[in-house]
């Protein structure tokens, strides 16, 4: 992926941008918001990363200046400002993801990539297929190989953002702001005990394990190649 | 000697700027011009007034002039000069205390009469019928009187004195100057105490905020119980005062709250890299140091963002997007999420929820605290509780309760458990960082919930209480607000439930008491706006 990382602390920046480079992407790094709204709308990106305090021009300024300007590119914030209501203000101006300094590197990856360009999965789209599993949205049913599953409807959401992320890892806290909308760290093991049960109804008694564990950064469906 | 001029140059040195402080408040430049336009209307009423009566006491005057020229005319009997000379000098004769007569003839001689000479004649308004009324001043006595030319060209003179009617004139006028100087003097008076007054209560206000300036932050502004302006004044400041002192006291609990309970696991960390520093020999030693200081950082994160949390929603910024949120189907939710957690538990999450349990708040919040308190049943309760959740609509709002029958909370301790890392464990041995209660405690006093903590028999029972009057109360924009105002008349019959639709409306009944409230409530929100 093209990523435009805007970040005026530099040890930050190469942190980010080592990490990046690791996992494969392009990376290019601008330290002042005017210089940032110059390479966003001049080029080509598939994603930035903006922090929110930048000199000359402010990340949520910029951001706003780009989506009043047509441009579209998926926007992450990354920063230390982590109120409650910065969150909403960086997602009002038209951020797509939020993540607060400090972060753990896999948190960040998990999301560059649910966020990056990728064969995107059209809103008219009403079958999610991974291996044997079929998830059909309109008639809300879902199949294993021949036979039917029953799901709650939280357990139909948690396997429904999975689908839509098929062979993306997502963290345990994109699953709480996005299925449960929590916005906060509960202390006990919610996402384990949700994603054990589904487990429960979608792997048990198959020999292949399409919902696997990934330590340390979160869960991921996949079907063996 | 150089203090002891500067000393008395002081004293009113103070007192002229407190003087001209008076004469510049806007009150007292006020007064003075209500004074003028007062004294000048006051000077035409009593100018009008003055001139009617000098001119009615003038004109009776005349007029019984006017008689005795008429009666003197009359005993002449139309007998010329000669027979007029003679009434005259009869009438001088009758020696009519205060009366005066002249006769003269063409060249100006006397021919009778008692007007003391010389007598110059002062003519006063127009000849009318040959008289025209003249005054004379001589020798102290004023006179007035009417002056007839005759056929022959000589002239009749009959006047009478009038320093009685001048002296009375003279007493009007001197009555209402004074009435004029007492009314102006009074005004002005009066404009002095009443600014006095304003000023005072002015520099009460800004003395006591120059108080809180040097850091007495416990300062108030004096009520004085009159219920005027300045109280109302008083009153919205010293709300604002009690506000920041408050939060105030927060930043500063805070602030020892880092420095105290973030100090332990800093040492901590300190002391584990040091160790690997002095000891790791092994790559897999440090590795492990390493891992272990990971999480004793994210641990200290952790910490430090809920202290901040709890700073933010004791703020108040919130409030600003406080929208309706429905509690029942939130604890639904909260059931549906805790259920599989309390389950590995073995434990148990169960619900008793009435519908439409509508009140106003931040949803993300509300679901929080909820979290926070589920998740203390089950971190602290044993295998085999059973976690209930209550939502109900009683007379005095809407109530939730989270109970279980664990071990419950002692009750010396359910008074100590809301504040800033408090735990139960003293060993600190169960996973959390004392700050549940304390974001739970600082989202009701948002919401303005009254939380209560109860003994289930056994277990512990936390009760919160929505109250209407509250902030939190379904209105979900002005227009349902001034509704609720209006409504509150529609539907103002007693009533023991508050049975509501899905945007809050009451479908039949509502108790009096809450209707007063909430007319309260819309009249405070409609002021605000």
């Amino acid at each position: 992926m093209k990523i435009l990382l805007v970040e005026d602390d530099p040890e930050v920046a190469d942190y980010v941008r080592q990490g990046l480079q690791e996992e494969r992407h392009h990376v290019a790094t601008v330290s002042d918001g005017r210089e940032a709204l110059f390479r966003a709308s001049g080029e080509d990106w598939d994603l930035l990363i903006v922090d929110r305090m930048l000199p000359q021009l402010d990340g949520l300024a910029l951001v706003r200046t780009l989506r009043a300007a047509g441009i579209g590119t998926p926007v992450l914030f990354l920063t230390a400002l982590g109120g409650i209501d910065d969150r909403v203000a960086g997602l009002d101006v038209g951020g797509d993801d939020y993540l607060v300094k400090p972060f753990v590197f896999a948190e960040l990856i998990a999301r560059v990539t649910a966020l990056g360009r990728r064969p995107r999965l059209l809103a008219s789209e009403t079958l999610l297929v991974v291996g044997d599993l079929e998830m059909d949205l309109l008639a809300r049913r879902v199949t294993r190989g021949d036979v039917e599953i029953q799901l709650q409807a939280r357990e139909f959401s948690l396997l429904e953002y999975l689908l839509r992320h098929a062979n993306q890892v997502v963290t345990r806290t994109m699953l709480l702001e996005s299925v449960w909308d929590f916005h906060f760290d509960p202390r006990t093991n919610v996402v384990e005990s949700h994603i054990s049960r589904l487990r429960g109804k979608i792997d048990k008694g198959h020999e292949v394990e399409l919902i696997q564990t990934v330590r340390g950064a979160g869960y991921r469906i996949r079907a063996p190649e | 000697m150089r203090s002891s001029l500067s000393k008395r140059s002081a004293v009113p040195g103070i007192a002229f700027v407190r003087l001209s402080r008076l004469f510049r408040t806007s009150s007292f430049r006020l007064t003075l011009i209500y004074a003028g336009l007062f004294a000048v209307s006051a000077i035409i009423l009593f100018g009008v007034i003055y001139w009617t009566t000098a001119s009615f006491m003038e004109g009776q005057f005349d007029a019984s002039v006017g008689d005795e020229l008429n009666e003197v005319l009359g005993d002449a009997g139309g007998g010329g000069a000669d027979s007029l000379r003679v009434v005259v000098l009869s009438s001088v004769r009758r020696d009519q205390k205060g009366w005066f007569y002249q006769m003269k003839n063409a060249a100006g001689e006397v021919l009778a009469g008692n007007l003391p000479t010389p007598a110059r004649f002062n003519a006063v308004g127009e000849q009318r019928d040959g008289r025209r009324t003249v005054t004379i001043a001589s020798r102290g006595a004023a006179i007035r009187g009417s002056e007839l030319r005759l056929a022959d060209g000589g002239t009749l003179f009959v006047g009478a004195d009038s320093s009685q009617l001048m002296r009375t004139q003279a007493l009007v006028a001197r009555s209402f100057s004074i009435g004029l100087c007492a009314v102006l003097l009074l005004a002005i008076g009066s404009g002095a105490v009443i600014s006095h007054r304003l000023i005072r209560r002015i520099e009460g206000i800004s003395r006591t905020s120059s108080e809180i300036m040097a850091g007495d932050l416990s300062r108030r502004i004096r009520i004085h119980g009159t219920d005027d302006e300045f109280d109302h004044l008083a009153v919205g400041l010293n709300a604002m005062l009690e506000r920041i002192e408050k939060l105030m006291s927060g930043l500063r609990e805070v602030s020892s709250d880092i420095a105290h309970d973030l100090r332990t696991p800093l040492s901590r960390l300190r002391h584990r890299l040091e160790i690997a520093n002095r000891r790791g020999e092994t790559i897999e030693e440090l590795h492990e140091a390493i891992d272990g200081s990971v999480a004793d950082v994210d641990a200290i994160l952790d910490t430090f963002g809920a202290l901040l949390r709890i700073v933010q929603i004791e703020g108040g910024s919130r409030r600003a997007g406080f929208a309706s949120v429905d509690l029942g189907e939130l604890l639904h939710t909260m059931i549906e999420v805790y259920q599989p957690v309390a389950e590995e538990k073995g434990q148990g999450v169960t619900g008793e929820i009435d519908s439409f349990l509508l009140v106003r708040g931040d949803k993300e919040l509300l679901t929080q605290m909820l979290a926070n308190l589920i998740e203390n049943a089950v971190c602290h309760a044993p295998n085999g509780t059973q976690i209930k959740l209550r939502g109900s609509r009683r007379n005095d709002g809407i109530e939730v309760q989270v109970s279980d029958d664990g071990p419950g909370i002692p009750e010396a301790l359910r008074g100590k458990v809301f504040q800033r890392f408090y735990r139960i464990e003293p060993s600190r041995s169960t996973t959390g960082n004392g700050l549940g209660l304390s974001i739970v405690a600082a989202i009701c006093a948002l919401h303005e919930v009254d939380i209560d903590l109860a003994d289930n028999g056994p277990g512990l029972k936390v009760s919160l209480l929505f109250r209407p009057q509250s902030s939190t109360f379904t209105a979900r924009s002005l227009g349902d607000i001034q509704w609720n105002a209006c409504g509150a008349l529609a539907f103002g019959t007693a009533g023991a439930s508050l049975p509501v639709d899905d945007v809050g409306r009451p479908r039949s009944a509502r108790p009096l008491g809450l209707r007063r409230v909430r007319c309260k409530f819309a009249s405070r929100v409609r002021r605000a706006r």
